[in-house]
């Protein structure tokens, strides 16, 4: 039998790690993906395990609103995307500051 | 045995997500990693966890194609295999741990004898109030998108 918070616990591992050190904001939305995936992993099957029904009950809840959140998240990126021209998160880090110091100085 | 060929599996297609640059590639690792994760919940007594899954990460897929598709550039290079071969190897790794070491769990003292059914009928009312909440953020998502695209037309 093997050990799903471990496992759980790796899949989150990857997600912090493309979070912190991929630029594009699709593998940053992946990585938040990932990262819920394998919350969700631990309590279903930690659920399962123990035999109790309320942990998948309220996970069937919980899928739903992070698939809204999803997809604000990934219409919110192509309007970014679309209005600055670059998915580099750093560089709309920039264009942002350079605008908030342009309003500033007006 | 099958469990941790895809628990193996799963841990990969995670890896290679994140490590492949071309985003449809890497979506394409992601849907794998969903199926791994539903075909996870079957096989350990979550039915209901693995058929929402597989519908909702089929929908989510479908999202992240269409974005993946109009934002991402070809990236110049191709990846090495010699690199592809290091990330099975570390995804490996990542999975050893789980098939030697155990972590034990004291179950709550409270009864656990309630169906699937039966409980999201008791928690009715939450669901409503968080579906009403989810229709709320949608609806408010939409506006400030249709506001955004109306100021940047202006």
């Amino acid at each position: 039998m093997m050990n799903f918070m471990i496992l759980s616990a790796a899949l989150l591992a990857i997600g912090i790690y493309g979070l912190l050190s991929k630029r594009h904001l699709v593998k940053i939305l992946i990585s938040i993906e990932l990262i819920a995936m394998g919350a969700s992993m631990n309590f279903i099957l930690l659920a399962s395990s123990l035999n109790m029904a309320l942990g998948e009950a309220l996970l069937v809840l919980v899928f739903s609103t992070d698939t809204c959140l999803t997809a604000i998240v990934l219409a919110l990126l192509v309007i970014a995307a679309r209005k600055y021209g670059t998915c580099d998160i750093r560089k709309l880090a920039e264009i942002a500051e350079s605008e908030q110091g342009e309003g500033e100085n007006e | 045995m099958i469990v941790e060929l895809i628990a193996v599996g799963l841990v990969f297609s995670a890896c290679l997500a994140i490590y492949l640059d071309e985003a449809v590639y890497s979506i394409a690792s992601l849907a794998c990693t969903i199926v791994f994760l539903t075909l996870l919940y079957a096989l350990n007594g979550a039915p209901y966890a693995a058929v929402f899954q597989l519908a909702l990460g089929a929908g989510t897929l479908a999202i992240f194609f269409l974005a993946g598709e109009m934002l991402s550039e070809k990236p110049n290079g191709k990846k090495p295999v010699k690199n592809i071969l290091f990330v099975s190897v570390l995804s490996l790794l990542l999975v050893l741990p789980s098939f030697f070491f155990s972590i034990t769990v004291t179950p709550a003292n409270f009864s656990s004898n309630i169906t699937f059914e039966s409980t999201l009928w008791n928690l009715r009312s939450i669901d409503v109030i968080l579906q009403g909440l989810v229709i709320l953020t949608l609806t408010l998502g939409i506006v400030i998108i249709l506001h955004e695209e109306e100021r940047g037309e202006k």
